[in-house]
C-alpha cells in the first residue's frame, strides 16, 4: 500500500479515540464505589474511626491519598510521549524520602525487638492481603484508561498507576484497620503498595506498549 | 491538528501530507540499512501510531516535540523488531537480475500483509478509502450501509490494521 493511500485511509477516519483523562473520569468513579461496596461488606470501618481521625493515625489514610493524587499526575503526565516528569516527579522522591526517614526514625526509636512485635501480627497478613485485593478494581481502571496514552516508557507508566492504585486503596483500608504504630503502618502499607506497584509495572509493560 | 482532533477531515489530512515528508526524513536518517522499502513501512508504522495516538497531543503543546517522540519511539521499536530479521541488500543481486522498473519509493509491503490478514470487508473499506480514494458516502452506497456505519468501520479496521501491526513486530 502506497502512503499517500495510507494517508487518505487515515484522514477519513474523524472518529477521535479517547484521550487517558477522558477515560480515566469515567472509569475511576466506578471502580472506587465497586472497590468502597466491597470494603463496606467484607472490612467495614473501625469502631473507634472518629477517635482515631482526631489523632494522628488520621495521616494513615490522608497519606496514602496524597500519594496516589502524586503518582496518578505523574502517570497521566508520562502518557504523554513527549512529556518529562518535571515537579511532579521531584515532588514524588521528596515524599518517598520524608516516608522513609519517617520510617528511620521510628525505628531508631523502637529498635529492632520493637519493629518486631509490631509488624510481625496477624493484622501483617490482613493487610498484605487487602490493600492489593481492594487495588484490583482501581489498578484495572487506571490501566485501561493509560492504555489509551502513547507513554515512551510504559513499565514506568504501569508502575505509578499501580502505585496510584495501590495508594488509594491503603487509604481505603486505613479506616478499617486498627494498627496505627508506626512501626507496622510504615513497613506494612509500603510492602503492600509495592505489590500492587510491581503487578502495574508487569502489567503495564504489556498493556501500555503501543 | 487541533481541527483535525475535532473531526476536519480535510484540515487533517493537509496536515498528515504536510508531516509525512518531515518523518520519512526523519525514518530514512536513522534506518538507511533498511533500503527504502523497509523504510517506508517503518514511515507508515509512525503514521498510524500518530493516528491512534492524536488524542494524547495537548491543544496548548507545541506540535513539533510530540511528533518527534512519536516517531522516535516507533522507530528504535521497528528497528529493534527488525534487527534480527534479514533484510539483504538489493545491489548484491544486481547483476543477476534483469533490468526493472524503478519502483515506487512510497510503496510500502507489510500494510498489505497485514490487510490480508484482516477480515475481508475491513480490508476492503481501508483500501477504499485509501487506493480508489472513495469518501465515506460513496462506500456507505457501495457496500449499502449508513455513513455512520461506514466511519466505526473504517475506525475500527485501523485500529484493527495497528495491533496486528504491532503483533506482526513480535
Amino acid at each position: 500500500m502506497k502512503t499517500d493511500d495510507l494517508l487518505a485511509a487515515l484522514a477519513a477516519d474523524t472518529r477521535p479515540g479517547p484521550g487517558v483523562a477522558q477515560r480515566l473520569s469515567r472509569a475511576l468513579p466506578g471502580a472506587m464505589v465497586v472497590a468502597a461496596v466491597v470494603f463496606a461488606l467484607g472490612w467495614g470501618v473501625r469502631q473507634d474511626l472518629v477517635a482515631a481521625m482526631t489523632s494522628p493515625a488520621a495521616l494513615k489514610p490522608l497519606v496514602p491519598l496524597a500519594l496516589a493524587g502524586l503518582a496518578g499526575t505523574l502517570a497521566l503526565t508520562l502518557s504523554r510521549p513527549e512529556a518529562r516528569g518535571g515537579r511532579t516527579a521531584t515532588a514524588l522522591w521528596v515524599f518517598a524520602v520524608v516516608l522513609i526517614a519517617a520510617f528511620g526514625a521510628a525505628l531508631a526509636a523502637g529498635g529492632l525487638s520493637g519493629l518486631m512485635t509490631d509488624l510481625f501480627t496477624p493484622s501483617l497478613i490482613t493487610c498484605l492481603a487487602s490493600i492489593p485485593a481492594l487495588a484490583l478494581p482501581l489498578l484495572a481502571a487506571t490501566l485501561w484508561a493509560l492504555s489509551a496514552g502513547a507513554p515512551r516508557r510504559p513499565a514506568l507508566t504501569g508502575a505509578l498507576g499501580g502505585l496510584a492504585a495501590g495508594s488509594l486503596a491503603a487509604s481505603l483500608y486505613a479506616l478499617y484497620c486498627d494498627q496505627d504504630t508506626a512501626l507496622f503502618v510504615l513497613p506494612a502499607y509500603a510492602s503492600a503498595i509495592g505489590i500492587v506497584t510491581l503487578t502495574g509495572t508487569v502489567l503495564g509493560t504489556r498493556t501500555l506498549a503501543w | 491538528m487541533r481541527a483535525a482532533n475535532r473531526g476536519d477531515a480535510a484540515a487533517y489530512r493537509e496536515l498528515l501530507q504536510a508531516i509525512t515528508p518531515v518523518l520519512r526524513g526523519v525514518v530514512r536518517a536513522r534506518g538507511r540499512m533498511l533500503g527504502p522499502e523497509g523504510c517506508e513501512d517503518v514511515l507508515q508504522e509512525v503514521l498510524l501510531a500518530v493516528h491512534m495516538k492524536r488524542q494524547t497531543w495537548r491543544e496548548d503543546a507545541p506540535l513539533r516535540p510530540w511528533l518527534y517522540a512519536i516517531a522516535r519511539h516507533k522507530t528504535a521499536d521497528a528497528f529493534r523488531a527488525r534487527g534480527h530479521r534479514i533484510d539483504l541488500p538489493i545491489e548484491a543481486f544486481s547483476e543477476a537480475l534483469p533490468a526493472q522498473d524503478i519502483p515506487d519509493p512510497t510503496q510500502a509491503g507489510d500494510m498489505e500483509k497485514v490487510l490480508a490478514r484482516l477480515d475481508p470487508r475491513a480490508a476492503d473499506i481501508v483500501r477504499g478509502f485509501g487506493m480508489r480514494g472513495e469518501t465515506v458516502a460513496e462506500t456507505a452506497a457501495r457496500l449499502q450501509m449508513t455513513e455512520g456505519a461506514v466511519r466505526v468501520a473504517l475506525h475500527r479496521a485501523l485500529k484493527a490494521v495497528a495491533r496486528l501491526r504491532e503483533r506482526m513486530m513480535e
